[in-house]
């Protein structure tokens, strides 16, 4: 169970954001870009959800594209049981892989086909990946897939505008089965639906999961969604990861002041009167980050050292925690 | 409690189409009283945003008020012509909508937009208007509102543009504001700071605030009493510590065990099977009766009325006759 399934190493990710080529010669302008992630580390055992939970801009989805291969990697390395899916001499190797990693998008409405009925969205990575050969048999495995999702062999004849959020939700969920994956890659697969459904889609999530002992990168802003599906925890701030650690401990123990501070800000849904902290500032702006450790100018602790020195990983246990006032012992 | 600020009764609204009359919003009744903070809680297409909408005048046509009246301050306000709603929406009904970036002109400098509403609702000078203005940003607390009000919106992050639509709404001293989901679009860190302001505005001004919204948590941090809204109608109506401890309507019972908890882990979240009905497939009875596991004899027959529990005001038919 230990094994890793996914190894990500000092992974980072450019996006060119300056001007079009005429106003930088114009105005003499630098090429501008937008370091979405950078040198993110972490591992993904087999049989374990591994969440990403950050703000908007902290750049987890980006991690997302990349562990798929959505989009390529600036710089760093992405292993799937120990193939490089960045190394060109591996291709061979990677195109046998794909067929084992699949994605779940946020938005089903427009994660699905319009035109195409449910049945021939579903069957497309059969087809794609030659796994069933005659009609029959991939009709078949259509209608197993869609009743595995909740839905009924029949709802393949129909339209993705005839289902509702959720039950769209399902249909993008049996898509992503039907190439009998070990890993999938959820990219906040709740987010776009009201909380009943997401009850629905979660408990169906975790049901998949322990049926046929899938691995999931789980990619969320919302903290009580990740405490209820994760395994293990990253907390990503500004494209850095600033503390890696077991659910459980992350959740009763957070050590990062981010991390703290993110847990704080969620609403108080049963009323407990637990205190909160003001909630200093917000994410400034990824193109011009602060120097140091980015998370500075909104952080408690923050001393000089802080301001000037990009803090180093530091591994204690089963979490790693990114932050000098930590590797000090320096608290508030 | 004294006279409310708002009452409506048995609103109505309705959407005529080709195929029919659909009825969004169907006979909703409740109370704001002066300086409470009311959550409407639903999930999408409860008609939560609609009787806002409604409340303020600005339901889109086709979509109408078939039925109902709603009492502002005493007076009615539905039966009022444009020109008269006018006096009343901006200036003593305030809004405040989901998308900071939408409700912003990008053109104008956020101080042009505040002074023109401030002289449209206020009898004062330009200059008078703009001091105001900088005191509204200041006190909805945008650091150095002097230099800041000659900034553009796309100058703002997204909760520094929610407090200028804040602004927006204080500038006619409204004594009701409508909030539809003002921290969706945010950020959690951002949406704790909006949630702290709204609160400290409600206290310091005394001010009436009908937060929409389909969170939960955000309703439990902010309001003083909740409606949660099912398919057009009421289903529970309480005070915000009753209905998150003792929900008793069973839509509001899964409702609130269907959300993850921050506090413990749990294996199996508890579900609603299926999803809300659609506006042209309400069924008869009571709308919630096909996902209700209590569901008995009378649910899809008539809907069930009102009724007063030691917790709440519950439509359910569980409870006639006194409890359960």
């Amino acid at each position: 169970m230990s094994e890793a399934l996914v190894e990500v190493a000092n992974l980072t990710r450019l996006f060119d954001v300056s001007k079009p080529w005429l106003n930088r010669v114009i105005e003499g302008d630098e090429k501008q870009f937008l370091r979405a992630v950078d040198d993110v580390s972490f591992e993904i055992k087999k049989g374990e959800t591994f969440a990403l939970v950050g703000e908007s801009g902290s750049g987890k989805s980006t991690v997302a594209k990349m562990v798929v291969g959505l989009i390529p990697p600036t710089q760093g390395e992405i292993s799937i049981e120990n193939i490089s899916m960045t190394d060109p001499a591996q291709v061979g190797a990677m195109r046998t892989l794909r067929r084992r990693i699949q994605m779940i998008f946020q938005d089903p409405f427009a994660s699905l086909n319009p035109r195409w009925r449910v049945d021939r969205i579903v069957s497309e990575p059969i087809r794609a990946f030659d796994l069933e050969s005659d009609d029959n048999a991939i009709a078949r495995r259509v209608e197993e897939l869609l009743s595995l999702v909740g839905l009924s062999g029949a709802d393949g004849r129909k339209f993705p505008h005839e289902f509702s959020g959720g039950q769209r939700q399902r249909i993008c969920i049996a898509r992503a089965l039907a190439s009998k994956p070990d890993f999938i890659v959820c990219d906040e697969p709740t987010s776009a639906l009201d909380v009943s459904v997401q009850a629905q889609i979660l408990n169906l999530m975790r049901d998949l999961q322990a049926e046929f002992g899938l691995t999931y990168l789980f990619i969320s802003h919302d903290l009580s969604v990740v405490r209820h599906m994760a395994t293990r925890v990253g907390v990503m701030y500004l494209g850095r990861i600033v503390e890696v650690a077991d659910s459980a401990n992350l959740f009763d123990t957070p050590e990062h002041p981010y991390t703290r501070m993110l847990f704080d800000a969620v609403p108080d849904l049963m009323m407990s009167g637990r205190p909160h902290q003001s909630v200093e500032g917000e994410i400034p702006n990824p193109i011009n980050p602060p120097s140091g450790c980015t998370f500075h100018p909104r952080c408690p602790l923050a001393n000089d050292r802080c301001r000037q020195e990009i803090p180093q990983p530091l591994t204690s246990g089963a979490s790693t925690v990114t932050c000098h006032a930590r590797e000090e012992g320096r608290t508030a | 409690m004294s006279q409310p600020i708002l009452s409506v009764r048995d609103l109505v609204v309705e959407f005529p189409t080709r195929h029919g009359i659909l009825t969004a919003v169907d006979r909703i009744s409740f109370d704001i009283g002066k300086g409470e903070v009311l959550g409407v809680v639903g999930e999408s297409g409860a008609g939560k945003s609609l009787t806002g909408a409604a409340i303020i005048g600005l339901l889109e046509p086709p979509g109408r008020v078939a039925g109902g009246e709603i009492v502002f301050d005493g007076k009615r306000i539905d039966n009022l012509d444009e020109e008269q709603k006018r006096s009343v929406r901006g200036k003593r009904i305030a809004m405040i909508f989901q998308d900071p970036l939408t409700s912003l002109n990008p053109l104008y400098r956020i101080g042009e937009q505040l002074v023109e509403t401030i002289l449209t609702h206020l009898d004062m000078s330009r200059g008078e208007a703009r001091s105001r203005a900088i005191s509204l940003l200041d006190e909805v607390g945008i650091p150095a509102p002097e230099t800041r009000i000659d900034a553009y919106p796309h100058q703002f992050s997204g909760g520094m543009r929610q407090r200028v639509v804040i602004a927006l709404a204080l500038a006619g001293e409204p004594d009701l504001v409508i909030a539809d989901e003002p921290t969706t679009a945010l950020d959690v860190s951002v949406q704790a700071q909006i949630i702290q302001l709204l609160k400290r505005l409600c206290r310091e001004r005394g001010m009436a605030i009908m937060l929409i919204t389909h969170d939960m948590g955000v309703i439990a941090e902010t309001a003083d009493r909740v409606a949660v809204l099912y398919a057009g109608r009421i289903a529970e109506v309480g005070s915000t510590r009753n209905l998150v401890h003792h929900p008793q309507h069973p839509y509001t019972f899964g409702l609130m065990a269907s959300i993850p908890s921050l506090d413990k882990s749990s294996d199996r979240l508890v579900q609603i099977p299926g999803s809300m009905p659609r506006l042209t497939e309400i069924p008869p009875g009571c709308a919630f009766h096909p996902r209700c596991s209590k569901r008995f004899e009378p649910c899809d027959r008539t809907q069930p009325s009102e009724y007063e529990t030691d917790h709440s005001k519950v439509a359910c038919w569980l409870f006639d006759g006194g409890g359960q």
